[in-house]
């Protein structure tokens, strides 16, 4: 019995395979159905790039090794466009160089062909989560910086002291504001940003990773 | 006795004999007239002389006449062989004076008999006897008519034919035969001639000679007859001597010869035949040439031999096919022939000059095994380096199978298993395993080193393309370079060996591949061509990359020239040492814009032309 099936972290799940060996791009994909998961096949890296939607959840299969516009030009260009899908390079025998060179920018995992499929799924199955993981930081991410947009620039002032460790009274010096200003100013700041204590406060910053 | 009796019976007597002998000379071989026409002429003359003496004897007019009355008769046999003579003899002479002397030497006959007792009866009215020399003679007395004149219309006539028959082969150059046979003729028919007129004038008073003239004319023209026997005996002992000669030639000849007659038999075989074909000489000699050509070909061969005798001209035989003679014991030998035809009295000959060719052919046999050892040590050097996307090749077949199989045991796993599904992975690893078997068979006939082809195949130059593409694959994908090919449609086939084609574009367009190693990745492209003109394929690839210095274009094709640093330079002249052999160019041009491009050609298979003899 198998029963390795890999369940779809979050619905809409699709894995991209890109291969310009019909054979190949089919069998695997196939080979993915056969597993639960929902797979599209492309020809090349352009057919993938004119259908591709980024908000599309997923993680890409991607033959390291094509004529013209390779797996390694489209890691490229979907860095450059800042997303975010994993890739797994599938290699053929003897494509070390090319190998390294995406590591260095990235990828998600190497497989070799011919590729056994609890290795296939396996990787596929840990990328389809780190995706979805990632997909779930961006959304927290961008909730958090919607917060921050709504505080003032004052307060947004404030809450770069308190991050910082700063007491209310140092604070009030640094700004030339009185105590009481400071302390109305921290208790908004806590109330737009939906935390309880400034520790909340500053591992949320923090996560974002600006200042 | 009478010194007249004498002179003239000597005169009768050698122009009999003359005539008895060229007529018995003439019996035996009875080809050439000319010989029956002198002895008619001599015949004549001697009957002349007779009838002569018998005029000078003659005492009484009607005893003239008698004589007379035949003596016409006599005259034109002579004069018609004497035309006939020179017509044939000197091949002179204009035919309407010939025809008109004698149509008026006829009239002259035909009239002597309508008159009685003679023609010139009229004419004569007495004899005159008078002492000449001693004896008495006969002389006519009468006045001249109209039928003496036509006497000597026709032989001035003869005359003007004789003259210009002369003229004519004088200057043909026939020099010796127009001045004894037609100066000879003309001078003593002169002398007739005017002694006839003095005569018949009265101007002088002698009797009738003019059988001595003739008599002139009998030797002179035997004498001629006489010296053009004892050149054909001459001439026939030289060919003799010539045919010995030719003989001997042909014996000491180091090629077998053998000389054939019109109805196929041997006439003629040198000692290097009997060494050739391993038959005794007598068992030649007789014996239709058939019996040394291959059965398979021996009624062709009769074709070609009824040809060739239709048109003879010296050349080689086969027109460029293989040749076979048949030995005694049946074993076949290679062979090259030479024919000519040799005209003789016995007809037409035609004589074979037979070269085996056994030991070159062993030579070329053993040249073609080491060009054949070469090009594979090259291949093999070729597919090493292509070895690691060759195995490119086989991993994506391997994957589909592998991945399909694997997707099928999964889908078998389920509860609900869908057997269509199933059915089609099949197809497709079914597919896959023969894609990958068909990688792998390309391969093995390339690396195969076999045995070097005795005979070519036709090779469609479009299928060698596809097969070499497709090998590279993998290859052209690793170093980033594009293909594109422009086939030519319907092209005709070349003749020769698939593989050693394949191995030729390979190398060519692999070293394209290398020429473009250094420029960027989306310029890295081959464009592969083929096209047909002037009974001859071509295929080109051409590359974008750095094009070959003018002073080395020709220098590329050399062993061990080479610009790569692991390359041993053997692989284009390999590709010069295959395109050779297959009778073809190959050659490198540099682009307009960028880049070479390397050509070869190779001549089409034409249609099938059979020789035009074997």
């Amino acid at each position: 019995m198998i029963t390795d099936q890999v369940m779809p972290s979050s619905v809409g799940q699709t894995v991209f395979v890109v291969d310009d060996d019909a054979a190949v791009r089919k069998a695997v994909a196939r080979l993915l159905r056969s597993a639960g998961v929902a797979a599209a096949a492309f020809a090349s890296p352009r057919e993938f790039l004119a259908q591709y939607d980024p908000a599309t959840p997923g993680c890409l299969v991607l033959d390291i090794a094509m004529p013209g516009f390779n797996g390694l030009q489209l890691q490229t260009t979907l860095g450059e466009k800042g997303c975010i899908l994993p890739i797994i390079f599938l290699t053929g025998h003897g494509d070390v160089p090319k190998s390294v060179r995406a590591m260095k920018r990235g990828a998600f995992d190497f497989l070799s062909k011919p590729v056994k499929d609890k290795d296939l799924l396996t990787a596929v199955r840990a990328a389809l989560e780190k995706d979805a993981l990632a997909r779930l930081e961006q959304a927290r991410f961008s909730e958090i910086r919607t917060r921050l947009d709504t505080l003032t620039p004052r307060e947004h002032e404030v809450l770069e002291h308190v991050v910082a460790g700063k007491l209310n009274k140092q604070i009030a010096g640094d700004m030339g504001i009185t105590e009481a200003t400071v302390k109305m100013h921290r208790a908004r700041v806590m109330a737009k940003m939906k935390v309880q204590s400034v520790a909340e406060l500053a591992r949320l910053i923090e996560r974002c990773g600006i200042n | 006795m009478s010194w007249i009796t004498v002179l003239w019976s000597i005169n009768v007597g050698a122009c009999l004999t003359l005539a008895v002998m060229y007529l018995a000379v003439w019996c035996r071989g009875r080809e050439s007239l000319v010989r029956l026409l002198f002895s008619c002429i001599a015949a004549s003359a001697a009957l002349i002389a007779a009838y002569e003496v018998q005029l000078i004897r003659a005492d009484t007019l009607e005893e003239y006449g008698a004589i007379l009355h035949w003596q016409p008769l006599t005259t034109w046999v002579l004069v018609l062989s004497l035309v006939g003579f020179t017509r044939l003899y000197l091949r002179a002479g204009r035919i309407w004076m010939a025809l008109s002397a004698c149509g008026l030497q006829t009239l002259t006959v035909i009239l002597n008999f309508l008159f009685t007792p003679n023609l010139y009866s009229g004419e004569i009215t007495a004899l005159r006897q008078l002492s000449w020399g001693g004896e008495t003679v006969s002389i006519p007395v009468g006045t001249p008519s109209l039928w003496s004149l036509l006497n000597q219309a026709t032989l001035l006539l003869l005359l003007a034919f004789f003259v210009d028959a002369t003229i004519t082969a004088w200057r043909r150059g026939d020099r010796e035969r127009a001045l004894i046979v037609g100066g000879t003729t003309t001078f003593f028919g002169a002398i007739v001639a005017a002694q006839f007129a003095l005569v018949v004038l009265g101007v002088i008073q002698v009797p009738f000679f003019g059988s001595f003239a003739y008599l002139g004319i009998v030797v002179a023209l035997g004498y001629q007859l006489c010296n053009d026997a004892v050149r054909a005996a001459h001439l026939a002992s030289e060919l003799q001597i010539g045919e010995e000669r030719f003989r001997r030639v042909v014996e000491a000849a180091p090629n077998a010869m053998i000389m054939v007659n019109q109805e196929g038999q041997i006439t003629l075989a040198n000692q290097q035949a009997e060494k050739t074909f391993g038959y005794p000489r007598e068992e030649l000699l007789g014996r239709p040439i058939e019996m040394l050509v291959p059965e398979r070909v021996s009624s062709d061969h009769r074709g070609f031999r009824h040809d060739y005798f239709c048109h003879p001209q010296a050349r080689s035989m086969g027109a460029g096919r293989e040749l076979f003679g048949r030995r005694k014991d049946g074993g076949e030998v290679p062979v090259e022939i030479g024919l000519s035809p040799i005209h003789t009295s016995k007809g037409l000959l035609v004589l074979a000059s037979i070269v085996d060719i056994t030991e070159r052919k062993l030579a070329e046999l053993e040249a073609a095994r080491q060009r054949h050892d070469l090009a594979h040590l090259a291949r093999v050097s070729t597919v090493g380096e292509l070895s690691s996307s060759l195995a490119h090749e086989l991993t994506h077949p391997i994957t589909a199978i592998l991945s399909n199989a694997q997707a099928a045991q999964r889908f078998l796993a389920n509860d609900d298993v869908d057997l269509d599904e199933v059915r089609e992975i099949l197809n497709d690893i079914v597919t896959q395993d023969e894609r990958a078997g068909e990688v792998i068979h390309g391969l093995r006939l390339l690396l195969k080193k076999g045995e070097p082809q005795k005979q070519c195949n036709d090779v469609d130059l479009n299928e060698v393309i596809r097969d070499v593409v497709n090998l590279m694959h993998g290859d052209l994908i690793n170093r980033n370079v594009t293909v594109d090919t422009n086939l030519a449609e319907n092209l005709p086939a070349v003749s020769g060996d698939r593989v050693q084609l394949q191995q030729v574009l390979l190398n060519v367009a692999l070293n394209g591949c290398d020429a473009m190693a250094g420029y960027d990745a989306m310029e890295r492209r081959l464009l592969i061509a083929s096209q047909w003109e002037n009974g001859a394929v071509r295929v080109s690839v051409a590359d974008w990359g750095g094009g070959i210095p003018e002073e080395k274009m020709e220098q590329v094709f050399e062993r061990f020239f080479t610009t790569k640093r692991e390359g041993m330079g053997l692989g284009l002249s390999v590709c010069r040492t295959i395109i050779d052999a297959h009778r073809g160019k190959i050659w490198a041009t540099n682009n307009a814009d960028r880049g070479a491009t390397f050509h070869f050609s190779l001549p089409i298979v034409d249609g099938r032309k059979g020789g035009s003899d074997h």
